[in-house]
């Protein structure tokens, strides 16, 4: 960074000017004098606070689970803005407009600031006593863990901890994961997350897979997106195509974007086969065999997709070799969504993709630290337990899940059954306010913990988390620190000679370094470079990939329509607001969503041909009931949504959590049916049917676009070109 | 303050055009966006709230068409009336494009937006009056001003927030016109280690906020000057030239992407984007 | 046809008729007051709010900054072009008839200029910091942006207004002898006795007070069409849609022009009524005025259509979409009763039988101005809601009340001193009237003696 060469010449100059600065601003009424600013000392100055220079830390974000390494600028003590950590393979340098907002997480006005035991303000020590009294009262079996996606030696704690309390009932919880795709992937390349190499297909065709907006690994997917369209690399300028009945941000990125009928993947992807064995493309007798009934008209029929278009599609990948063909959120959502992501991972396999686009990800050595990814399944599996009343305790941790519950599985009464319960949380949100004992956390910006992320595009790598500022609150603790602080209850002896989660922390990866690849450097000098990078690349083999999508047992049930609730509801997860958990950030809830602009809010897509058959217009408040529950929200007209669906966004809606966040649309969550996918019980996000009925009432959609509507009136705004008009090979 | 010094030196307090006869000395700083690499995905817009001290304005005001975005991302469809935007949408990130001849610098009543000899258009604040006839005139309504006072606004900066903010970045008050900077606290540092080494800028080594944060690379920022840098390189291999309203590659088929937006207005902008691509065939 | 002043008035009858406005008018008077002093307070009030929350109370909007105040101040200093017409323009066209009614005129010029400066200050976005856009000297040698329309504009407003306050002032001089003379004791007596300049008449005051009005009046002409072409220039010099015509300076002082003369009809009626002026203010006068107001009308209304047709036949695909937008989009009411009120409306002036008729011609004239003011909105906020780039056009603008509000205290700042000055200051020309009465008398004996020769 430019701020860091520093010598004594340039320090002495900025003292000069910095002290005749505060003499001048020293005169008169000023802020120093009214007390609200403070004098910084220039003669003894704080250890890394040079007042005038900026100073960079690595840590690692939290704002999602990709994993991105970030470097964080501190100026007079204090974080002001995170940039990229370009050592990552990850992000490299680059991030997204989420991860920025991550300061905004840390500087909070709504974050909690002491313990709450039932509604009021507990010390520590009175909270963490709590605890004990109550576990030592209890079986293992009785107390439950909620948690987020977790990994690093947080992990480590917490299922020590367990260990320690005697308890297996450890529930990792995502509501928005790709898990059916994870337990796909598994099932045809022995692998939950293979790496997927965008940047060495020439041509990607994706289901519905928003991996430039919220999926899996954003950041890291974009800059391989970009790699991909470059127009001068050897591969040439890759082609994207885009299957999915809601446009993502991903289908507005596409070459092609095919609204397919909600459901209908899996049943393209084997009309693609068969269009490919018709082409001559040479297919494997049993898919061949699979296939043979998925004739380009019956899937037309079945998908709304044209012959013609699957024949277009078939061609590309035919010559677009290699190619890379990804299953997504939207083809995952169905009762039959394992079905759809394994007759894409069938179409990887026939394409010859697998080992070229799709490589195996490097193993973790320590599986203890690896990442393990929530489901939804486990939110499900965790609601049952508590209705059968056998869960007395329940620790819940990065999830808020009385938030994300759909309503049809009535969490939240069967939560109350739990006679304790503690949240750790960062803000009241709906489910800290259901909790005995809510522990409040440190934001990720001071708090210490490791990382080593679910989707691993290069070798293995351990993030390190640290604290880029002093705490802002007294009485917030880190996780580490609280599960420390809980194991020494139980195990003293192991965990007593730890001051703190820094010492345990220190301790635990200098006691690998060797391992870590730090084996000649004594200690300190380690654990320094370490956090001087922000990360350690773990040294580690590459895995195996194995390729056995198999095209037996494939089968795909005809849709059924509903009369009474004609419409699919394809609940959106859009980059901004994900599921929900960073919505009480406000540069979040004013980014406008891509597509669409809209700021603030929720909204309803439909496409203006549903919206006139219904007497639907822009800006009607319109009421969206499922069989489990209804929203109301305003409708926006979108053409890039199939019309026998609408779109609503997740994240919005919340009923506590904080200023920004409360009140602000509506929580579409609430009303998903509790239908779920047939191989692996996940919860399926697209299977609820709606019907939609106007309010009466109309309000002026507050968004970005103007009233031009997104046309540019004739004018060269935004120009395109098609590929075949322009030169890319000698582009800079 | 002299009459005389005024009169002798009128041609430098305005170069209208500083590209033709006078050309940018050390720096001239520029802009090109590949819209085809651009996702519009936002991380720009947000990234530059942050470095900026950019007002949150909530959804009252941004309802009345108040925010403060010094960088809007714009999100078109294409005008053939199909029933699916089967060819995507196409996405703009648009700030201040930073002209040479700039509409808004003329039109200021009090000289608060000026031309810098490294090629930016300036905002002064402290000299700001707030006429606004420079957003009158601004091609591209990129000029926010702000209508409240936002320091003071409960949704903008609620007191943790503020220790957020960036201390080489004036946070505006209410009456004065802000815009995109090109985040000059970011140039002048870099310009100024430059100097003390006794060299200029290299590229690469200051960049923008939003072309920092850009995952996929779609903002490239440097000096136009520097023969060097990434931007030069674009810009001549795209055969734009600033100092033209209408590129003399236009006039025949070429199969180059650069353009800049309104060119034939003669603002001269600084900023160049290149076309989106999409695939023919499929 | 009402009848003309009477020829054989005597001069101490006018002094007395005049003087007495001074001292009691009929009761409207103190209604009117009453009301401008309320307009005004609510304008204050308006402004106050605004200065200390922010412009936003106005709900003006990034891409559509300017609104009612910039029109409004165009409106105003439209209007101050009557006062210079009929006292320097009809001065040097030795147009008789001007006489009793020009004082009053020159006072409008004034007083709507010092309102029209009030718009500019209200608009600005820090009010505080206005002497910015003064070249006044500064240590720091800063100076303003000489090349700004916006600069030129104060430059001229304040030329404008100090030379129409001397023209004003020096037209009043031998009035303001009578005053003196005429009144009892007191402060207006000082104040007419140190306004005077210790006239006396004798022949070589007369002499450089002719020399010297018909200099102020030479000086004012060129002034008066500047000021409104450079107003003119803060639309045409800019680059936008529908401001960026070369034929706008022109334009705007025929509707400055037309603006004036129709608030002049109004003045008229409402002065001639409340400081009971029958006798000055006579129905030809008025006849006269109304007829060069129709005159004026028809101008504006082919200048309306030139700026139409320069647009339509233009390649200016832009400008002409502002244009369509502002006949069919969201402004199209307000800009189809500019058309009617601003050429359709006059038609009626054509007629003799409603060029004498009060009731109609205040009517009228109040159409006549609000469709003048209409006009300048509709230069103004149309290009704003449909510029060059279509991502932000925004057609939902509405001005907050607080914009009204301003607006019509503006009238009531006005209406106040107006009806302050005509209660304080002789609002017809004694000297003129008593010029104009003696010029006739002699006109008429000598046609009668020309008559009797035969």
């Amino acid at each position: 960074m430019i701020e860091n060469n520093f010598n004594r010449r340039d320090f002495l100059k900025v003292l000069g000017w910095g002290g005749a600065a505060v003499t001048l601003s020293g005169c008169g009424f000023t802020s120093v004098q009214d007390g609200t600013e403070t004098v910084v000392s220039y003669v003894e100055p704080t250890e890394y606070a040079l007042p005038g220079i900026g100073v960079y830390f690595n840590s690692t974000c939290a704002q999602c689970d990709a994993g991105c390494s970030i470097t964080g600028r501190v100026r007079e003590g204090r974080a002001l803005k995170l940039e990229g950590n370009a050592a990552s393979s990850i992000n490299r340098g680059k991030m997204c407009g989420l991860g920025q907002a991550g300061v905004q997480a840390h500087y909070n006005p709504d974050r909690l600031r002491e313990p709450m035991f039932k509604g009021q303000p507990v010390a520590w020590d009175k909270a963490l006593g709590l605890i004990d009294e109550k576990v030592k009262t209890l079986k293992g079996d009785d107390v439950a863990f909620l948690t987020g996606g977790m990994s690093g030696h947080v992990k480590v704690l917490f299922k020590n901890y367990m260990d320690a309390l005697g308890s297996k009932n450890h529930y990792v919880y995502e509501a928005v994961s790709p898990s059916v795709v994870r337990a796909a992937n598994k099932k045809a390349y022995g692998v939950e997350a293979p790496r997927l190499r965008l940047d060495k297909a020439k041509a990607v065709v994706s289901f519905g897979a928003d991996f430039l907006g919220a999926w899996v690994s954003p950041v890291h997917f974009s800059q391989q997106y970009a790699q991909f369209r470059k127009g001068n690399r050897p591969e040439g300028r890759g082609v994207l195509v885009q299957i999915e009945p809601k446009m993502t941000l991903t289908g507005a990125n596409a070459d092609r974007w095919i609204p397919l009928r909600p459901g209908t993947d899996g049943v393209l992807a084997l009309g693609i086969i068969h269009a490919l064995a018709k082409n001559g493309l040479s297919v494997p007798a049993d898919v061949a065999a699979a296939v043979k009934d998925y004739a380009p008209e019956r899937v037309s029929q079945e998908t709304g997709v044209s012959v013609e278009q699957i024949g277009k599609l078939a061609a590309l990948l035919k010559t677009h070799t290699p190619s890379l063909v990804l299953a997504g959120d939207a083809a995952e959502g169905y009762q039959h969504g394992s079905q759809n992501a394994a007759a894409i991972a069938l179409l990887n396999r026939v394409l010859g993709n697998v080992g070229k686009t799709i490589e195996a990800p490097a193993n973790v050595p320590f599986p203890q630290i690896a990442a393990q990814g929530g489901n939804r399944a486990a939110l499900q599996a965790l609601n049952g337990k508590l209705a059968s009343g056998k869960v007395q305790m329940l620790f819940v941790h990065g999830a808020n899940p009385v938030y994300t519950a759909p309503l049809s599985l009535k969490f939240k009464e069967n939560l109350n059954k739990a006679t304790f319960k503690v949240v750790f949380a960062h803000y009241m949100d709906e489910t800290a306010l259901q909790a005995d004992l809510v522990l409040p956390l440190d934001s990720a910006l001071e708090d210490w913990a490791t990382a080593v992320p679910e989707y691993l595009p290069e070798g293995a790598q351990l993030n390190v988390q640290q604290p880029l500022m002093e705490k802002l609150h007294a009485g917030t603790r880190g996780t580490g620190d609280i599960l420390l602080a809980l194991l020494k209850q139980r195990r003293a002896n192991e965990y007593g000679k730890f001051d703190d989660f820094y010492a345990y922390l220190r301790n635990a990866v200098v006691s690998i370094k060797g391992a870590l690849g730090g084996g000649g450097k004594d200690e300190d000098t380690f654990w320094a470079e370490t956090l001087s990078e922000g990360l350690v690349k773990l040294p580690g083999s590459g895995g195996n990939l194995s390729s056995k999508a198999s095209a037996a047992g494939l089968h795909f049930p005809a849709v059924v329509e509903d009369a009474a609730y004609p419409l699919r509801l394809i609940p959106s997860v859009t980059a901004n607001m994900r599921d929900g958990r960073n919505a009480n950030q406000p540069w979040l809830q004013e980014s406008p969503d891509p597509l669409t602009t809209i700021v603030w809010d929720s909204w309803v897509e439909i496409h203006p041909k549903t919206a006139a058959k219904l007497g639907i217009v822009e800006g009607d408040i319109v009421e969206v009931a499922s069989k489990s529950g209804s929203i109301k929200a305003q409708a926006y007209l979108f053409p890039g949504i199939h019309p026998d669906a609408v779109s609503v966004p997740l994240g919005y809606g919340h009923e506590a959590m904080g200023r920004y966040a409360k009140g602000v649309g509506a929580n579409a969550f609430a009303m998903l049916d509790a239908v779920s996918d047939q191989e692996t019980g996940e919860l399926a996000m697209n299977e609820t049917r709606v019907k939609i009925g106007k309010t009466g009432q109309r309000i002026i959609v507050i968004k970005e676009e103007g009233v031009a509507g997104g046309k540019q009136a004739g004018k060269k705004i935004a120009a395109r070109l098609a590929s075949d008009k322009v030169d890319l090979s000698k582009e800079v | 303050m002299s009459v005389s010094n005024l009169l002798e030196n009128w041609s430098k307090v305005r170069h209208t055009h500083p590209v033709g006869d006078v050309p940018h000395e050390e720096y001239k700083w520029a802009m090109a966006i590949d819209l085809d690499a651009c996702t519009g995905c936002n991380a720009c817009s947000v990234a530059c709230y942050a470095e900026n001290n950019i007002a949150v304005v909530g959804k009252e005001k941004y309802a009345h068409g108040q925010a403060m975005h010094w960088m809007r991302i714009e999100r078109y469809w294409d005008e053939d009336e199909r029933e699916f935007p089967d060819q995507g949408a196409q996405f703009l990130p648009m700030m201040c494009q930073q002209c040479e001849a700039a509409p808004c610098e003329t039109v200021c009543p009090v000289g608060a937006t000026n031309h810098t000899a490294d090629g930016l258009n300036s905002q002064v604040y402290n000299r700001c009056v707030g006429s606004r006839y420079c957003s009158a005139n601004c091609p591209f309504k990129v000029r926010y001003f702000n209508w409240w006072d936002y320091p003071d606004q409960e949704n903008a900066w609620p007191d943790e927030m503020k220790q957020q903010l960036n201390p080489d970045v004036t946070v505006r008050t209410k009456g004065v016109m802000e815009k995109c900077t090109f985040c000059v606290q970011r140039l002048t540092a870099a310009k100024n280690m430059a100097r003390n080494e006794g060299r200029l800028v290299k590229d690469g080594e200051v960049q923008t906020a939003c072309q920092q944060a850009c995952p996929t690379n779609a903002i490239s920022f440097g000096n136009l000057v520097d023969a060097e840098s990434r931007v030069h390189k674009q810009w001549k291999q795209q055969q734009v030239e600033l100092a033209e309203d209408a590129q003399a590659k236009d006039e025949y088929f070429t199969d180059l992407r650069g353009y800049r937006i309104l060119e034939d207005l003669r603002a001269y902008p600084s900023v160049m984007y290149l076309e989106r691509v999409r695939e023919s065939a499929i | 046809m009402g009848k003309d002043i009477r020829e054989d008035i005597s001069w101490a009858k006018i002094n007395e008729d005049v003087l007495r406005s001074l001292e009691s008018p009929r009761r409207l008077y103190w209604v009117i007051l009453l009301v401008a002093m309320l307009a005004f307070s609510v304008g204050i009030g308006c402004e106050v709010y605004q200065y200390n929350v922010g412009m936003g109370v106005a709900n003006l909007d990034n891409p559509h900054v300017w609104g009612l105040y910039i029109a409004t101040f165009i409106f105003w200093i439209g209007m101050s072009h009557s006062g210079t017409l009929l006292s320097a323009i009809l001065h040097l066209m030795h147009a008789d008839w001007r006489k009793p009614i020009y004082r009053f005129a020159e006072a409008m010029t004034t007083f709507s200029l010092m309102t029209a400066g009030l718009f500019v200050m209200v608009h600005l976005g820090r009010l505080w910091q206005f002497y910015y856009s003064l070249p006044y000297p500064n240590e720091r040698a800063l100076w303003p942006n000489f090349q700004s329309p916006l600069l030129w504009d104060a430059m001229a407003i304040f030329t404008y207004l100090s030379s129409s306050v001397i023209f004003l002032f020096i037209g009043m001089i031998p009035d303001l002898a009578i005053c003196r003379d005429h009144l009892h004791p007191g402060w207006r007596k000082k104040l007419y006795t140190l306004l005077a300049l210790g006239w006396e008449g004798t022949d070589r005051q007369w002499r450089n007070f002719r020399i010297t009005y018909l200099t102020v009046a030479c000086f004012l002409i060129p002034l008066a069409v500047s000021v409104h072409s450079i107003v003119a220039s803060d639309f045409a010099m800019s680059q936008q849609p529908g401001w960026h015509v070369t034929s706008f300076p022109p334009y705007f002082v025929a509707g400055a022009l037309y603006s004036g003369c129709a608030a002049i009809v109004t003045l008229f009626i409402i002065l001639r009524y409340v400081f009971k002026f029958e006798e000055y203010m006579t129905l030809p006068i008025l006849k006269k005025t109304v007829r060069l107001t129709f005159a004026i009308a028809m101008v504006w209304t082919y200048l309306n259509a030139v700026e139409f047709a320069a647009v339509w036949y233009s390649h200016d695909q832009a400008a002409k979409d502002v244009l369509i937008q502002k006949a069919t989009g969201p402004y199209a009411p307000f800009w189809w009763m500019m058309i009617f009120c601003g050429s359709v409306v006059p038609l009626t002036l054509a007629f003799k039988r409603f060029q004498t008729n009060i009731p109609v011609l205040f009517a009228v004239s109040l159409l006549l101005n609000l469709g003048m003011w209409l006009e300048r909105w509709m230069i103004v906020a149309p290009t704003f809601s449909h510029g060059y780039y279509p991502w932000t056009w925004d057609h939902n603008q509405w001005p907050s009340l607080i914009q009204w509000g301003m607006v019509f205290g503006s009238f009531g700042w006005f209406a106040l001193l107006f009806m302050v000055f005509c209660k304080v200051f002789p609002s017809v020309s004694m000297y003129e009237v008593k010029e104009m009465v003696y010029h006739r008398r002699l006109a008429s004996e000598s046609q009668a003696a020309a008559k009797g020769a035969h």
